[in-house]
Parts: structure tokens; sequence; C-alpha cells
């Protein structure tokens, strides 16, 4: 990797008490990437995007985005990114039409410009048809639809999305897999963390594997590939390798992170 | 299992989720705070307890004792309604679990019934009216030894009549409650029905010593009817039975037992609801398809920046949209007709406390005006739940989110304080220059001072709060306790100002003194606003943590 990364971090670290949840990360997301973050439960993959994005502390350890210390620089850091954090972070009595407009304007957008943007955005969203309904009473897609509005209204060089696609139809994820794409081809960044190891397949061109805290893994999906296959005794489990067949995302990951499955005898008592 | 085993253990794990809840809130350093404060108002509230008690034993033991046991209803209305209106004024000494939240595990109803029952009987309400009952039943028993185990029956069923009422009326208040329109409506009717609560006092003062005949007939009316209403009826059971009157006694007890499984029906209609399921979503109550509007461009704040406008806007907007939020903010107005009312009675030349000073009308209603506030700028960041994160991940510093806030509460002090001065001059005429001054001058210190502990405590202690509802808020006992300490000194400095003043017969004086200590309390605020980007930022764990939880 040449150019300068978007976002790196050297050493990153979070603890809670004696629990280590992140434990000396060292990212390197390059300019243009569309990049997945992955791990299983509790392996600290919203503690490092919130720490990436400034919505909680690290314990030790550097991170730089576009060049700039975040510690150092943290307004203008966020001037060029956009967040959809774990908890959407809307404000319920506000119309959609109102919230962006708020949104833009706090990230120093004009009035005429933030609401211009807003009404293009809900409209995009298919969210205009009811102008005076409160966030409050969107349904759970719709909200999530408009968390991602909200995130891109200034038009972020990178954008953190921490499970985008939680919840949502495949109508409204169809919608948000195309703008994505869109900013990609435009030249933005995209850092996500997702359960779904198919959207991250289909839409990532680099992943990064955290498991127990520390990261295990990190490349593009053809060099994790690599890696794995060649890490994996001839006449594996599961298969693919002996047909002949491209690993999947998912059986690298279960490869990389270990989770061989239990046997149903453990649990005999499930009817 | 049996059933009966079952149920048991099912009531055994939830008395434990409960006991562990309390437990593990005590892990952090606001856990123990908030433990530290219950503990003072548990203290305070077990005094007021004790009074009651007294006071109830005293009286009860009188009135049976002079042979007029009908007077106990004296005792047994205030009872009722304190446990009845008590838990919904008092939101911050209660706890609120939600027990609808149980249903999803293999209850039966007539354990989610008895769980329902349970709550109360731990709510403080329960337990402050059934320490007065017990010492209505000392008294009693006292007083006539023989009366005891009849007097336990009737107060034990009055006690469970008043359990049962409390039960239903927050079953229904959820129901409508649970939708957000419905929830604003009640939030409203809530308020206008405190607010003619608070009509009664100077009605009956206006209205006293006129002698009217219907006010006569009036009051033999009202003897009458409470006589057959629960708290009459225990009364009555008792007194019959002090007459060896013990048919009647019997009857009386027997209608008050009948209410009671009456209300319990209703109880038992809307928890059968709940338990069968029932859907309440918004969405039903929405319409399809609305207008499209225009363009809707932000507001402008000369002189401020973007941000700072961004965020008065989104404040306005919040309360534009909270009528119960709203209707608390006229209150100041509306107690000045409060206070008017009463001393309009010829038959008392001395009237009210403002018909004898008027020129304390004014200072009183700002400082009311600064009162009401107190929820909004001691908890500013309640109503934002999880858009925290927002405030977290934008590049605004979090002193201009804050001023934009400060600015939306100083506009509202504002306006509501040049709204308490037209109502003022019409009610008791216009106030003199000095006096107008010198209330200014109050609020230039007292705004500032409640700006800086609000801003300090909204960080520190955070609470979520809705603000489409009125009432069962999840309060923080920390930030009660600091906003009354906070009021009672710049209520006490007031004072104390304007009773020199008056003593020297200048007011002026209490001006000086309120721009002298305005000198220090703005200052003061700067200092807290320059620092509070890194308050935030050291706290950012706990206000995300604490506003974001479900």
């Amino acid at each position: 990797m040449d150019s300068a990364p978007t976002i790196s971090t050297q050493g990153l670290t979070r603890r809670f008490g004696d629990l280590v949840a992140v434990d000396g990360v060292d990212l390197r997301v390059a300019p243009g990437q569309f990049f997945g973050f992955l791990g299983p439960n509790g392996a600290g993959k919203s503690t490092t995007i919130k720490m990436l994005t400034g919505l909680l502390a690290s314990s030790s350890g550097s991170i730089e985005i576009l060049g700039l210390d975040l510690n150092s620089h943290p307004v203008e850091v966020k001037r060029q990114i956009g967040v959809v954090p774990e908890g959407m972070a809307l404000f319920g009595r506000l119309t959609g039409a109102e919230f962006l407009s708020f949104v833009g304007r706090m990230y120093g957008l004009d009035r005429d410009t933030a609401a211009k943007r807003a009404a293009e955005l809900l409209e995009f969203m298919q969210l205009a048809d009811q102008p005076k309904k409160l966030v409050t009473d969107y349904s759970h897609g719709m909200q999530k639809k408009l968390a991602m509005a909200a995130a891109v209204i200034h038009g972020p060089k990178v954008l953190f999305l921490d499970e985008p696609f939680e919840g949502v139809d495949a109508i409204a994820a169809g919608t948000l897999k195309s703008m994505l794409q869109g900013m990609i081809a435009r030249g933005a960044t995209i850092f996500l963390t997702s359960h779904v190891l198919e959207i991250v397949e289909r839409l990532c061109s680099h992943v990064a594997i955290i498991h127990q805290g520390r990261l295990v893994a990190q490349g593009s999906l053809e060099e994790l590939r690599a890696g794995v296959e060649a890490q994996t005794p001839a006449g594996s489990d599961d298969g693919a390798q002996a047909s002949g067949e491209k690993l999947t995302l998912e059986q690298i990951f279960l490869r990389i992170v270990g989770g061989a499955r239990r046997t149903e005898q453990e649990l005999s008592w499930l009817g | 299992m049996s059933s009966t085993l079952h149920r048991r253990s099912q009531l055994t794990a939830i008395a434990n989720l409960r006991w562990r809840m309390f437990v593990n809130g005590l892990r952090s350093k606001r856990g123990k705070m908030e433990l530290v404060s219950r503990i003072v108002v548990t203290a305070a509230f077990t005094l007021g307890g004790l009074g009651g008690f007294a006071i109830a034993t005293g009286s009860s033991w009188y009135f049976v004792s002079q042979g007029k046991a009908e007077f106990l209803a004296i005792l047994l209305w205030p009872i009722f309604f304190f446990w009845q209106v008590f838990p919904v004024m008092s939101t911050a000494f209660t706890n609120n679990p939600d027990s609808s939240d149980l249903l999803r595990f293999p209850l039966t109803y007539r354990s989610y019934f008895l769980i329902r029952l349970a709550y109360g009987f731990c709510d403080p309400a329960s337990a402050l009216g059934s320490l007065s009952i017990f010492g209505i039943l000392l008294g009693v028993s006292v007083a006539r030894p023989l009366l005891f185990p009849w007097a336990l029956l009737v107060l034990l069923t009055f006690a469970l009549f008043n359990l049962v009422v409390m039960q239903t009326v927050f079953a229904w208040l959820e129901r409508w409650l649970a939708q957000r329109r419905t929830r604003e409506i009640l939030g409203v009717v809530f308020i206008l029905f405190m607010l003619s609560f608070q009509l009664i006092g100077p009605m009956m003062q206006r209205f006293e010593k006129k002698p009217r005949p219907e006010f006569s007939r009036a009051a033999h009316i009202v003897t009458q009817v409470q006589a057959v209403l629960p708290p009459g009826l225990a009364a009555d059971a008792i007194a019959r039975a002090s007459h060896s009157e013990y048919v009647v006694g019997f009857t009386s007890l027997l209608f008050l037992a009948t209410l009671t499984m009456a209300v319990g029906c209703l109880l038992h209609l809307r928890l059968r609801a709940q338990f069968r399921g029932e859907n309440l979503s918004e969405a039903a109550a929405r319409p399809a398809v609305e207008h499209v509007q225009g363009l809707q461009v932000g507001w402008n704040l000369p002189g401020f920046s973007q941000a700072v406008a961004a965020v008065f806007e989104k404040e306005v907007r919040y309360l534009a949209r909270s009528g119960p939020m709203l209707l608390t903010l006229i209150m100041p107005i509306f107690m000045l007709l409060v206070f008017r009312l009463g001393p309009m009675n010829p038959m008392r030349p001395q009237g009210s406390f403002f018909n004898r000073a008027p020129d304390m009308a004014f200072p009183g209603a700002a400082a009311y005006a600064l009162l009401v506030l107190t929820n909004l700028v001691y908890n500013s960041f309640g109503g934002d739940s999880g858009g925290i994160q927002f405030f977290y991940a934008s590049p605004a510093h979090f002193r201009q989110i804050v001023v934009g806030k400060n600015l939306t509460h100083a506009s509202i002090l504002v306006a509501n304080t040049a709204l308490a001065w037209i109502a003022v001059a019409y009610f008791y005429g216009a106030p003199r220059p000095a006096v107008s001054f010198a209330t200014v001058a109050g609020l230039l210190f007292a705004a500032p001072l409640n700006f800086t502990v609000g801003n300090l405590l909204s960080i520190y202690a955070p609470r979520k709060r809705d603000f489409a509802t009125f009432g069962r808020q999840n309060v923080s006992q920390t930030t009660v306790l600091a906003s009354l300490g906070v009021q009672i000194v710049i209520i006490g400095i007031g004072v104390a100002a304007f009773v020199i003043a008056r003593l020297y017969h200048d007011l002026w004086i209490a001006a000086f003194v309120f721009l002298a200590l305005a000198a220090i309390s703005i200052p003061m605020y700067l200092m807290v606003l320059r620092r509070i980007d890194s308050i935030a930022l050291q706290r950012r764990e706990t206000l995300v943590a604490e506003l974001c939880r479900a």
C-alpha cells in the first residue's frame, strides 16, 4: 500500500477495568477502499468504531484519519467524516427534514444548502412522502435510512457505519448499497461493520477481522483467502478446497476466528 | 414442577431480579451517589411518614374516645388523595419498573396480577399511606380496644382499595401513554387538572364567611356524597360499630369491599388485555400520505454560529411539540392569577401576600419563572436520548451545543418574565422601576448560576427523559437534591436582599446587591463554559451510556 492511509491506528487499545476490549490494533485503510471490519460478538468491533469516531476515548495508541491525529484535531477530523453509530443518534421529536437540516448545519453547511440537501436525501431515501411525521414515529428501517442520510449530508470523505443493514428490508438495503457504491466510485472511503458476511463479501474490497480484541487478519479478500488456504491442510472439513471452489468469506472468517461448532450432543435436552 | 411451585419460583426470581438490579446499580460512582441521595430522601420520607402516623394516631384516638368516630373520614380522605396523587406527582422518588416486560416469560395471568399489586405495594405512597392507616388503627384500638378486630378488617379493606385504585390508574395511564398522541393529550389534561386544583384555595378564600345559602346546601350534599365514597364508608363502618350499629357498619364495609372488587375488575380488564398481548403501535394511528412541503430552511440567529442556531431551533421545536412542557412554562402567569383570585374577597381586607406587598409580585413571578425551568436546565441532554452520540460525533464544540440550549432556556425566561411583568401590571399595577430593575438584576445573578450548575449536572448526572410524557420520568435524585439546594440558596439570597432593601425603604439596594452577585455568577458561568468541552469529553462514556440505554 503506497498511498497515505485514510484511516490508520497504531497500538490502539481500550481497557474497561481489567478487561482489554481492544488490544493494540494496527489498522490501515487506504483511500477509496470499502473496508469491512468483522469479528464475533464482543470481539471489539463497536468499541473500535466508537474510538475511531471520537465517541469513546482510547486507553493508549494513536488514531490518524485523513492524516490528522484524532486526539489533537478532533474537530477537523469530525468535519470530514460521517458516522452511523450503533444507536443511530437520532433526535426523535424532529421531522425527517428538520433533523437532516439540523445535522447539516451542525456540520457547517449554510441554511439553504442544508435544507436543499435534506430534501434531496429524503427523496432519495424514499422518506419524503410524510414530511410531518416525527422521527420517533418512523419504523426501524426508516430510521436506519434517515441515520444514513444524516451521515452523508455534508459529503464526508470517510464514512463509518456500524451495522448499517441491521433491520433494513431488501428494498431499503438496495437503496443504501447503491448510494454507498456511488460514494466509493467518487473516491470516498467507507469503514463498515456487519454480521451479515454475504453483504460484506459483496460490497467490501478489503476486510479486517478482530477477535478477542486483537486484529487477527487484514487485507483484500483475495489476500485473506490465500492466507487461509495456505494454512489449511489438504482435505479439511468444509470441502471447498477439495472441490476447487473459492472459500467464501464465511468460511474464511470461521477458520480465522476458530469458530468450531459444538456438537448437538452437548445440548441433548433440546427438542 | 407443580403450578404453585412454578409460580413461587417465578416470583422469587422476579424479587431476585429487582435486588440484583439494585445491587448492580451500585457498581458505578453515580450509582453510589444515587444511593446516598436515596438514603437522604428516604430519611425525609420516614420523618414525614412518622409525622403522619403520629397525627393519625392522636386524631383517631381523640375522635373515637369522644364518640365521634365518623370524623375519621377527615383522616381517611387525605390518605386516599395522597396515595393516589403522590405517585403521579413525585416521579423523582419512585421506581418505575415496567412489569409488562415480564410478559415474555411463561407467567400465569394470576402471577402477573399479583406482581402488579406487589409492585404497587413497594411504592413510597403505599408505604406512607399504610403507615398512616396503621396509626389510625392504633388510635382506634387504644381508645376502644374491643374495636380492634373490626377496625383492622375495615382499614385493611380500605388499604387494599387504595392499592387497587393506584394500580388501576397506572394500568390505564400506561394504556394511554403507550401512544405519543394520547400521551400528549393526557399530559395536557393532567396539567389542566392540576392547575384547576390550584384554584380551589383562592376560590374557597374568596367565598368564605359569605353567608350564602347555596354554599351551605352544597356543603351538605358534599358531606352526604363523601359518606358513600370509600374513605367515608370506611369511617362509617368503624363509627357504626363504635355506636353498636353492627348491621349498618357491616353494610358500609360490604359496600367498600364491593367498590374494591369493582375497581379490581377494571384493573383486571386492563391487565388481561396486556397479558393477551394487545397491539398499541403508533403506525396504526398515522395517516398514510401527507402533502409534501416546500424547502424548509433553518432559523438564523444573528451573532451566533450555525451550530448554536441549529441547536436553538432544535430545542425550540422539541419544546413546542411537548404539550406538557409548554403548559409547565406558562405556570408563572397562572400562579399570579391564583394569588390574585385570593384577595378579591371584600371580607378579607388583608388579602394574600402579594396584595399586602404588591412590590413583591413581579420578583415572585420572575423567581417562579426561573424555578419552572429547573427540569430543563438541570437535565438539558435528557430529551436528546440517543442524539447525544450525534453531538459527540459532530464537529461542533460542546460549548456551542450548551450555549444553544442555554439560549433557549434564557429566551423562555425572558419571555416568561416579560409576560409576568404585564400580568403583574394588570393585576397589581405596574411594578415600580426600582422593583423591575432589581428583579432583572436578580435574574442576571440567578440565571447564570442556575445555568452553570445545571450544565454541570446535565453532564455529570444525566437521565433520559421523554418530552411527551408528564410524570413517571426517571429523575436523578442527585440532581433533584442539588437543584433544590441551589434554588434554596438563590431564593434565600433574593429574599434577604429584598428584606434589607425594604427595611431601608430603598429597593435600589436590592438591585445593586444583585448586580454585585451577577458580577460573580456571570464570569463563573463563562469559566465553566470554557471548560465544558473537556468536561464533556471526560464524561462522554457515562453520558452516552445513560442516554442511549433502551
